[in-house]
């Protein structure tokens, strides 16, 4: 079985020979090719062969075009913050307003800015993984995509205060979102992976998630033809996990370290596949024994029902984290298929 | 209706983030004979403070944070003399994300609440080097700097804000507070990075600047 066959399974409730792992590795391939993470996310062909090497080194299943973000904010005028030791982040955005922010001009996903590079380097990908491991593609989800025009303090406050506003942005940059999600997936992605911040109990309440983003998470996931997971973004999501199955083409949901499993199952039902819930933070810290074991009582509580893909929640995991902990979350998967892992 | 009712009042406001309505509480509290000074001390400062415990047991978003400040701002607004100033101010501080971090929600909401507290609160704003936090708060006598980042990666910046203090010899006149989104979930990150504390939400700032101001008090006089 290869990690094809294995991610597809788990999708779809059939039978694995053992359950996927995966790690979020983007800047990660760039210490491995030597490479400086400006050139790594600017350059297709440099991010192809980070996540090569990293498949060649560790044979997680899954491969994932770049986690960047910075490149959507510059796409639309914003400025970015270069750094020798992290991914790029967004320095300025484009808007000082909501006003401004609805002037913007969409970019054009095949020909803005840094943007045509990452669906080449998709479609790189694809031409190497296609079938053989599952390609996804990160982006940020509708609801919190203003926040990449504008800076987060002020579509908070567009979306507390000015809510007329807030409905006309998020219809604005949703055509964005839609063009950007179809424009991945026509490039080679197997499943988009939707990090919404606003589906966070951390971030909103479930009123406010419920009234005001919910609908248009729901109308543009409609427009998006392909499987889509949605990622809790570094907040608990526990919350809000009851609303989201029925989510057009929903295939999954990534839940952070602080979310209970168990509750989590309950929540979003038996169908939907459940990712994550190892601590990105605490992989650099502990031995490689220590993550076999915090990666097995993952395994434990959310694998037997299938639907369960073990993973690190948040973002890229840090660059100091030994390799021999990164080969641990796969031995543990192993060992649990085996019985190993299960106590049997 | 009593003081305390006005605070009760305000506090519910504040977590149903209804600004409009926690205006209409500050007005109706003058209104009924409150002075400006007494709604501050003890309507706005009472719910600040319940707020903060709520906050501390995880009960409050974000957004609900955020409107609290921007009510806490409005209430100050409306009740501060001209020119913006606390009639007992408890000191100057020196705020800012540290350098390479742009992640500036969290460091405003401290703000606002710091001044709500009644700190002179100097921002720096984002990416801020650690030379130029330390000129700052010479410059202003501050005895606390709070270093703001949300990712591991920039936290581990602030050491050397730590080194410059120490390398100063200031160690004992200005203290380094530490705060974002990664010291809560890494607690033990404070330590490493050199913080002399931290507080796991922006309300909880006002009470760890004044420890370590009293700190300083103490040291400085030994």
């Amino acid at each position: 079985m290869n990690s094809y066959q294995r991610v597809m399974n788990t999708l779809s409730g059939r039978a694995v020979d053992r359950p996927p792992v995966f790690a979020v590795l983007g800047a990660y391939g760039a210490k491995l090719t030597g490479t400086d993470p400006r050139t790594l996310y600017s350059d297709a062909s440099a991010y192809v062969a980070g996540q090569k090497a990293l498949q060649a080194e560790f044979g997680f299943d899954l491969v994932m075009t770049a986690f960047d973000y910075s490149a959507l904010a510059e796409a639309f005028g914003g400025e970015t913050a270069w750094s020798a030791v992290q991914a790029p982040n967004m320095k300025r955005p484009a808007a000082g307003s909501a006003a401004q922010a609805l002037a913007l001009p969409l970019p054009d996903p095949g020909q803005t800015g840094r943007l045509p590079v990452i669906l080449d380097a998709t479609r790189q990908l694809a031409s190497v993984y296609k079938k053989n491991v599952p390609i996804i593609s990160v982006l940020p989800g509708p609801c919190i995509m203003p926040a990449l025009l504008m800076g987060l303090e002020n579509w908070m406050e567009t979306v507390l205060f000015h809510k007329d506003i807030a409905l006309k942005l998020l219809r604005h940059t949703g055509v964005f979102f839609v063009d950007w999600a179809n424009a991945l997936l026509a490039a080679g992605a197997d499943c988009l992976v939707v990090t919404e911040s606003m589906a966070s109990s951390d971030i909103a309440t479930r009123a406010l998630f419920t009234q005001q983003f919910l609908p248009h998470l729901t109308e543009t996931f409609a427009r998006i033809d392909g499987p889509k997971v949605l990622h809790h973004s570094g907040g608990r999501l526990n919350q809000n996990l009851d609303l989201l199955p029925g989510l057009d083409g929903l295939v999954g949901v990534t839940v952070s370290s602080k979310d209970d499993l168990t509750q989590a199952r309950q929540s979003l039902g038996p169908d939907l596949t459940l990712i994550g819930n190892l601590d990105n933070l605490t992989l650099p810290e502990v031995t490689a024994a220590e993550l076999f074991d915090m990666s097995l009582a993952r395994l434990r509580i959310a694998a037997p029902c299938g639907h369960y893909i073990l993973c690190n929640s948040a973002a890229d995991i840090p660059l100091t984290t030994p390799t021999v902990n990164l080969r641990a979350m796969l031995a543990a998967a192993v060992a649990y298929s085996t019985g190993v892992g299960c106590g049997r | 209706m009593n003081i305390a009712d006005f605070s009760d009042q305000l506090l519910t406001a504040m977590i149903n983030a209804d600004r409009a309505g926690a205006a209409d509480i500050i007005e109706c509290a003058v209104a009924a004979g409150v002075d400006p000074p007494r709604v501050i001390a003890h309507i706005l400062d009472p719910a600040i403070v319940s707020l903060g415990r709520l906050w501390e047991g995880e009960a409050i978003s974000l957004a609900q944070g955020f409107v609290a400040s921007k009510i806490a701002e409005d209430a100050l607004l409306r009740c501060l003399p001209v020119g913006g100033v606390h009639q007992h101010t408890k000191g100057a501080v020196v705020i800012g994300n540290i350098e390479d971090d742009f992640h500036s929600l969290g460091r405003r909401t401290v703000g606002l609440f710091l001044t709500a507290a009644g700190w002179d609160v100097y921002d720096l704003g984002n990416d801020v080097p650690a030379e130029q936090f330390l000129k700052k708060a010479l410059e202003v006598n501050a005895c606390v700097i709070g270093a703001s980042a949300m990712m591991q990666t920039t936290a581990l910046n602030i050491r050397r804000l730590r080194r410059l203090i120490d390398a100063r010899g200031l160690r004992d006149r200005i203290k380094l507070a530490v705060g974002g989104a990664v010291f809560n979930w890494r607690p033990e990150l404070v330590a490493e990075v050199g913080g002399d504390g931290t507080a796991h939400n922006a309300v909880g700032a006002d009470q760890l600047f004044i420890r370590l101001q009293s700190q300083v008090k103490r040291e400085v006089a030994q």
